[in-house]
């Protein structure tokens, strides 16, 4: 891995998990995050708007990603 | 003795028998406290620093809500406030998780251990220098390591340092800490560490049961933590960075 690599952004996906009635959002790298399920459903919904924001621009700006 | 366990093989600056002598001298005060007594607060004036004899101590920050954050955990053996000497204040809280004792170090003294005797003065410099790499290996576990990983470098690196101090025989040790403890070292929530602990026993590399912790695969547990102990210049063949022994002068 270069040493540049730490900061580029991550093509792997957080894998989220539900134990005891939350939701835990494990990786990619450093990520490790315990959420209420309101909180995981809202931040899911929040992901994927943004997603589709950030996948328009690359289509306008005919870019690859950053 | 109160020393018996400071900087036990660490390489190149384990005490000889003046050293010591010296700061067994030096101890003004040896006191035992319940676990979780506050024993210095962020921005008190000290006059003393504090060598851990038995028990586990911390450091921590409490964030704007009150919640803590864990930013180190001492072992017996470690001069935990020496910072405090040159600093005369610390910027976090102390506080004993278990129940600890401790042996009080007057300042005056360590200014005196500082005019007559410069190796030995060298190997508190070291004590602290070993604080803060840890403090690198626990600021590299929370920036780069998923839950499990985090975990399971606190323990390889508890272990480490437990074994260096003579208090695990490499791959078994006491830790009387809570998940609770555990959640603000590793900056996760306690049912994220539950299951944590669960998936270390469940791979077969670690088992953590009524405040003691067996490491079945040390090295796959080590692996899982990107754990390489170099960092804690522990006295071992194996360890990949120069030896810190100086030639004598």
């Amino acid at each position: 891995m270069s040493i540049d690599d730490a900061t580029e952004p991550h093509a792997e996906p957080g894998v989220a998990s539900a134990e005891k009635g939350l939701v835990m959002l494990d990786g990619p790298d450093g990520v490790a995050v315990t959420m209420t399920a309101e909180a995981a459903a809202a931040t899911g919904r929040s992901l994927i708007v943004a997603a589709g924001v950030a996948q328009a621009q690359l289509s306008a700006s005919g870019d690859a990603p950053l | 003795m109160f020393t018996e366990r400071f900087l036990r093989n660490r390489r190149g600056v384990s005490l000889d028998a003046v050293e010591r002598a010296r700061i067994e001298t030096a101890v003004s005060e040896v006191k035992t406290y319940p676990a979780r007594t506050i024993m210095a607060r962020a921005g008190e004036p000290l006059g003393q620093s504090t060598l851990l004899v038995e028990g586990i101590m911390s450091r921590y920050l409490d964030d704007r809500r009150g919640l803590r954050q864990l930013v180190a955990i001492h072992i017996p053996g470690d001069f935990l406030d020496l910072h405090a000497y040159p600093l005369e204040v610390l910027d976090h809280d102390v506080a004993t998780l278990t129940p600890a004792t401790v042996a009080t170090v007057p300042h005056a003294e360590l200014d005196r251990i500082a005019d007559e005797m410069p190796e030995l003065t060298r190997k508190l410099w070291f004590a602290t220098l070993l604080d803060a790499a840890i403090h690198r290996a626990w600021l590299f576990r929370l920036g780069r390591l998923d839950a499990v990983g985090r975990v399971a470098h606190f323990l390889c690196e508890t272990n480490s340092r437990l074994f260096s101090a003579g208090l695990s025989d490499g791959r078994r040790f006491a830790l009387p800490l809570t998940q609770a403890d555990i959640a603000e070292i590793c900056g996760l929530t306690t049912v994220h560490v539950n299951r944590v602990v669960r998936v270390l026993r469940e791979e077969g590399l670690c088992l953590f049961r009524s405040s003691l912790v067996e490491i079945a695969d040390p090295a796959g547990l080590a692996a899982r933590a990107q754990f390489n102990p170099a960092y804690l210049y522990i006295e071992d063949p194996d360890n990949i960075l120069p030896s810190t022994k100086r030639p004598n002068r």
